[in-house]
């Protein structure tokens, strides 16, 4: 049957906090039983793009990941509580309203900390992926609806079709993926991936150029990796590596300059290399 | 006509006026069985009225008994009120069910038609006739679309785009952006490089739209009439107390009475100019119930002092740019014209230079312009972006950041165009023919004139950015097709608003005149503002008056007064004072600014002295709202200022108890525009951004339902306007005797809007989408004209006939009619002005690394851009949802502090860490933030956006620590240069250190 996936953009996420604020706006003061009960006006958000940075001055980066309920298939919620949590057929959890009162050990059931503890209903509660509404007629949950770029969206296919664009769109689970998730991520590498940058110069008489005709590579152990061309700035960044992937060679060549070689360690954050200036042959 | 035709026409008009009022008594009778509500209006009067030919050759009489109405035929001595046409042919005009507008204000103007007896008897008379025709939206409640689960989906417009509400019993159960139907018109497509883009057929919204039921359901809002405790109008004042003593409720009837006896008893004592009243710059959404409307018409009616406004976006282009190439009528803005095309089409690289549109949405854009940027994307098209700050334009876009030192980035401009002389890497054949002057500004950019030629390497001692760096845009820039995006929309920008602006400004224009402006690829603009829009149909905007009849003062002269009959309104007291020294004016009782008149480019030369000649000075305040203490500089002077005595009375009008209203002796609650009715088009604004929907991807126009009825007593600012109005006589003055929903029908009909939807179906469906013209007759790219030496051929009516020096409508407006490098107003008016030569120059800030011993004590160059997640004070605070937006406010322990950023080495070294708070000061003041350690500022440069809505001062409101993020406490109230009268709150040093004092 047609089950309900959600898919995250990274690169289209622009940061307005437009999903939580729907969230805010469909579910402070209202009551959508039996759904759930109304959401805690502050503290307490069930989606929440947050807010990661990588790279230093000028190769800053920031990135907004929006994190909610995942709707996994194996959902461990359910696996602990499986008399508050319901898998609809349609792929939506659901929590018990009635059940749910006075568990705040459901909070710590999920591993993705989607699951908040209601302090004024002195209640566990999460995203419906605003059931009330789709089971209504809507198209798309409230937080979809707000996105301006649709970073956040929703497809409603069987999962055999679903699987073939996660594919195709190389989509990802945030973690492991061992609890079978329905919410995936594209270009999670801004994320959880890192860069090294840096900037190229040499000396036309006694001033400073930037080295756009350079080409940098990236080697690992003796084996070239990645190559570019230096932007018109005289700068490169090789992205997308692992974090703690090792030391790697950076090599800047540039016509008639010598060769710049330098090693380049890259642990859990971005590198940014020091200013970098080709010297006459 | 013969005497014969006249005669029938008589007799025709007679009777069919005649059956008119036959029928009235039966008609308002049949309502009142249809309708409780109708009953009880008419229970309200027990009274006769007499409608009448002034020649008493036909009369009729209504009795209104116990809420049933009587008539009979004939001419009555002693009726309470009397209804008086002229002659007949007035009467039938006027009472004909589809009355005409223009015929209804020239009787009224021409004493054609009187409506004579006790005003409260007239008024419910007339009100009471204007609701029959309004009957099936007042009381049959028909309007809006009934959603199958029984809500009911209204619409309405905000600073941050037009919104579906969805309201059950009286209560709004949400707020969404606009998804369109079937039946609404398919958008443009634009033809970029082998693709083809559209953008998606619904509206966006900014996060401050999102948050607006909140807002409406704020615990801050004034609910009642408030009084001050200590304050009695007719005993001891206390005036020292406002900002410290609380409130008490008081009858909407003492409110008024207080109000109206103030405003007579200081008009009578001082005279003209005694009453002041200012609102903030933005106002709730809305066409006729905005300040430039309902307020206008009102205080033209009343007499008031003014405040002169800044053009507070613009400063810089204002001020300095306008001088180079015109546009006056916009601020010194630029035409924006199907730039989003040419850009896409012709354009090989975009700088973003003090432009964060991702953040201010240009201004009402929403988040229309977000969608085409990342075409932008998709197209490949490279990126540069200049700023102090890695603002969120930027973070999106990607490309390369240059983060200059706050206030130099005129130094920097100033090295590319020295690179481009010396490389020859400009048009020069552009150059030649189209402008004048060049080789005046060449001098000084290459050297000659003082011995500096202004290379990469020079500006770097300046700015701080690598000579690499700067040589590398320039050589790029020469090479490439390039558009440039000043400010968020156009003409706006950071950078425009610190010490000496203006050059930034003037250097902006000069670089790209030197590359061709016009030509194909080669404009301003980033994606923000130029859709491929159908810019003739005629839809006014805010700023075109609305309702206010003030043809002079506010756009209405331009667009409005051929198309919507209204009386006219003048302010006679011509009074004003500069809105940047309000604190000065009221404490020190003289100021003086120069005015910038949008007329012409010289009118901003003169100056406005305070107190005007014959004119009081102020001493009774009506304020609209609470956000100048937010969003002005320096401005713990308005606590101050409220708390001295030469300011008799201060009353505000506010939706909530925030910022500057805790000021007021008497607080009047104002309702939001979810409450009331109005009409408006999404993010047009008219006015000053001629076009200002050219940000959107849709022309969307609306009416603006009354959602749900008004919170507690509030009232709308018109309901509240018309109040006082009639406490002082002016009622049918003020608005015709037409209520607000009147209003908005009257201004529908004088639109374009009835050749395409009826006002019935608009009522019904809330909205229409303006279909795009065919791709052959968009509107020609903007300045393409001046490129080509042509004719001016877009679609705008500025700048003024006389402002043309050739011949009309050939050239800019300058005296050459070229772009003058040189620019010869300024000449004229003081060739020596050291602070704004008549060539664009670099000159360093008084409050930047240069200003040595300020900068040896406060060591950090704070920027304060426009807010992102609240518009200015609109979002900000009254417990709304933005609060919990973790990148607007930071909770610790248990405060949601405004947020200051800070590059993390200077963090060390302070030893402060993320979340740390802080006290941000200097020699104006102190403010409490929470800190955010980021990369996303070099050393020495912080960031805190303005606009906090409340200000919580931890003691003596106007000395104390600020406690709520007011970060306007900390920045220079001095002007941008000195002969203008424009901010420079981006020139700001400060110091920080952990806050280890109590926080009550």
């Amino acid at each position: 049957m047609e089950k309900w996936h959600i898919v995250v953009d990274i690169e289209k996420c622009v940061g307005c906090f437009n999903c939580m604020l729907a969230c805010k706006d469909e579910h402070v003061g209202n009551k959508w039983l039996p759904y759930t009960d109304e959401q805690q006006k502050h503290e307490n958000k069930w989606i929440n793009p947050e807010k990661h940075e990588r790279g230093s001055v000028p190769f800053t980066e920031i990135c907004f990941v929006p994190h909610m309920c995942q709707h996994c298939d194996e959902a461990p919620c359910e696996k602990k509580f499986p008399d508050v949590v319901t898998k609809r057929p349609d792929g939506i959890v659901l929590l018990d309203v009635k059940k749910a009162k006075g568990k705040k050990e459901l909070a710590d059931a999920c591993p993705y900390g989607a699951i908040v503890w209601n302090e004024e209903l002195k209640t566990a509660q999460k995203c419906t992926l605003c059931a009330h509404l789709l089971d209504d007629g809507w198209t798309e949950p409230r937080c979809v609806q707000s996105c301006p770029l649709r970073a956040l969206s929703i497809v409603h296919c069987e999962d055999t079709e679903f699987e073939k664009l996660a594919d195709k769109q190389n989509l990802k689970p945030i973690t492991n993926g061992s609890n079978q998730p329905r919410v995936l991520y594209k270009n999670l590498y801004k994320f959880n991936k890192v860069f090294v940058a840096g900037a190229l110069a040499f000396l036309d008489g006694d001033i400073e150029k930037a080295a756009v005709d350079a080409r940098i590579s990236l080697s690992l152990n003796g084996k070239k990796l990645l190559e570019q061309k230096a932007d018109f700035f005289g700068e490169f960044k090789f992205d997308k590596l692992p974090k703690n992937s090792g030391t790697f060679t950076v090599e800047c060549l540039m016509e008639g300059y010598n060769p710049i070689r330098q090693e380049v360690t890259v642990g859990n954050e971005c590198v940014k290399m020091e200013l970098m200036t080709f010297e006459g042959r | 006509m013969g005497r014969k035709a006249d005669k029938g026409l008589e007799i025709f008009d007679k009777t069919v006026l005649g059956g008119t009022l036959f029928a009235l008594d039966k008609t308002l009778n049949a309502l009142a069985l249809a309708f409780p509500e109708f009953k009880m209006e008419l229970r309200k009067k027990n009274i006769t009225v007499q409608m009448k030919l002034r020649d008493e050759s036909f009369g009729r009489l209504l009795k209104f008994k116990d809420g049933f109405v009587t008539s009979n035929n004939g001419i009555f001595k002693d009726a309470d009120v009397e209804m008086v046409f002229e002659d007949e042919n007035v009467a039938r005009k006027v009472v004909a069910l589809i009355r005409d507008q223009a015929e209804f204000v020239n009787a009224a103007k021409s004493g054609s038609l009187a409506l004579n007896g006790p005003d409260e008897e007239a008024m419910w008379f007339s009100a009471l006739l204007l609701k029959v025709f309004a009957f099936d939206v007042l009381y049959a409640k028909n309007y809006g679309t009934k959603m199958p689960n029984g809500e009911k989906r209204y619409v309405t417009g905000t600073n941050g785009g037009p919104l579906f509400v969805y309201v059950k019993d009286d209560k709004i159960v949400r707020v969404t952006p606009i998804d369109f139907d079937e039946e609404d018109a398919e958008p443009w497509t634009i033809t970029a490089r082998g693709k083809k883009f559209s953008p998606p057929k619904r509206t966006t919204a900014a996060p401050y739209a999102m948050g607006w039921k909140s807002m409406v359901y704020s615990p801050d809002r004034v609910l009642y009439p408030m009084k001050r405790v200590d304050f009695d109008p007719d005993g001891e004042r206390n005036y020292e107390n406002r900002g410290v003593s609380g409130y008490e409720r008081i009858s909407w009837d003492e409110a008024l009475d207080i109000v109206s006896r103030e405003i007579i008893r200081v008009r009578q004592t001082y005279g003209a100019g005694a009453v002041f009243h200012t609102s903030g710059s933005h106002h709730t959404w809305g066409n006729c119930g905005y300040y430039l409307s309902a307020a206008k018409r009102f205080f033209n009616c009343l007499g008031a002092t003014n405040a002169a406004l800044n053009p507070d976006s613009w400063e810089g282009f204002a001020w300095g740019a306008t001088h180079h190439y015109g546009g006056s009528a916009r601020n010194g803005g630029c035409e924006p014209y199907s730039t989003v095309e040419d850009c896409m089409q012709n354009s090989e690289m975009i700088v973003f230079w003090s432009s964060d549109p991702e953040s201010t949405a240009g201004v009402y854009g929403a988040q229309e312009g977000t969608i085409r940027r990342e075409w932008i994307k998709k197209l490949g098209i490279p990126v540069v972006h200049i700023d102090p700050y890695f603002n969120s334009t930027a973070a999106f876009m990607g490309g390369r950041w240059i983060a200059p030192y706050p206030g130099t980035d005129a130094a920097l401009a100033l090295a590319i165009a020295n690179v481009w002389m010396n490389q020859g890497t400009y048009d020069k054949e552009y150059v030649a023919d189209r402008t004048k002057g060049f080789e005046k500004w060449e001098e000084y950019v290459m050297g000659k004139t003082d011995g500096v030629p202004k290379t990469p390497e020079w500006q770097e001692e300046h700015t701080g950015v690598a000579a690499r760096t700067v040589r590398a845009l320039a050589e790029e820039w020469g090479r490439k097709k390039t558009y440039l995006a000043c400010g968020g929309i156009t003409s706006f920008g950071c950078a425009g608003r610190t010490a000496f602006g203006t050059e930034w400004a003037r250097a902006m224009v000069c670089l790209i005149a030197m590359q061709g402006l016009g030509k194909p690829g080669v404009n301003f603009g980033g994606l923000q503002y130029g859709t491929p829009l159908d810019t003739r149909f005629f839809f006014p905007g805010y700023a075109d008056g609305g309702f206010s009849g003030d043809y002079m003062g506010t756009g209405a002269g331009v667009n409005i007064y051929n198309r919507m009959p209204q009386s006219p309104s003048v302010n006679s007291e011509t009074q004003l004072i500069p809105r940047l020294r309000i604190p000065e004016a009221i404490m020190d009782g003289k100021t003086e600014a120069n005015h910038m008149g949008v007329y012409s480019v010289q009118a901003q030369f003169a100056k406005i002295k305070y107190p005007a000649p014959g004119h009081s000075t102020v001493k009774m305040y009506y304020k609209y709202g609470g956000s100048h203490i937010g969003t002005q500089p320096d401005s713990k002077r308005f606590a101050r200022m409220y708390r001295c005595d030469s300011l008799e009375f201060v009353v505000n009008q506010s939706i909530w108890m925030e910022g500057e209203a805790k000021f007021a002796d008497i607080i009047l609650p104002a309702c939001t525009n979810f409450e009331r009715w109005d009409i408006a088009e999404s993010a047009n604004s008219g006015g000053y951004i001629d076009k200002t929907y050219l940000q959107n991807n849709h022309r969307v126009v609306f009416v603006q339902h009354k959602c749900i009825e008004p919170l507690g007593e509030s009232k709308s600012d018109f309901d509240i306007f018309q109040a006082v109005a009639n406490k002082l006589g002016l009622w049918q003055v003020f608005s015709e005797g037409n209520s607000e929903y009147d209003w908005a029908k009257r201004y529908f009909e004088c639109t374009d809007l009835p050749k395409k939807i009826s006002w019935h179906k608009l009522l019904k469906k809330g909205y229409y989408v303006v279909p795009p013209l065919p791709e052959n007759r968009r509107d020609p790219v903007a300045f393409n004209w001046f490129a080509k030496g042509i004719k001016k051929d877009t679609p705008e009516l500025s700048p003024l006939p006389s402002e043309h020096y050739g011949r009309y409508n050939e050239g800019l407006q300058t005296p050459s009619g070229k772009f003058e490098f040189e620019a010869q107003t300024l000449k004229m008016f003081d060739p020596n002005d050291e602070e704004r030569l008549p060539i664009c120059t670099y000159i360093p800030s008084w409050e930047g690394r240069d200003a040595k011993e300020l900068y040896s004590r406060f060591p950090l160059q704070l920027i304060s851009p426009h807010v992102k997640y609240s518009f200015h004070t609109m979002g900000d605070g009254k417990d709304s949802n933005i609060n919990d937006i973790e990148e607007h406010r930071k909770l610790v322990d248990g405060f949601r502090y405004w947020i200051f950023r800070m590059n993390p080495e200077d963090a060390q070294k302070r030893g402060l860490k993320e979340n740390d708070v802080i006290e941000v000061y200097n020699d104006r003041g102190s403010v409490l933030c929470a800190l955010e350690v980021t990369q996303r500022l070099p050393k020495g440069i912080v960031h805190s956006f303005e606009a906090c809505a409340d200000y919580k001062p931890l003691g003596e409101p106007g000395y104390a620590v600020e406690k709520n993020g007011c970060i306007n406490n900390l920045t220079p109230s001095r002007f941008i240069t000195k002969n203008a009268h424009g901010l420079a709150v981006n020139s700001c040093l400060v110091e920080v250190r952990k806050w280890e004092g109590e926080n009550k």
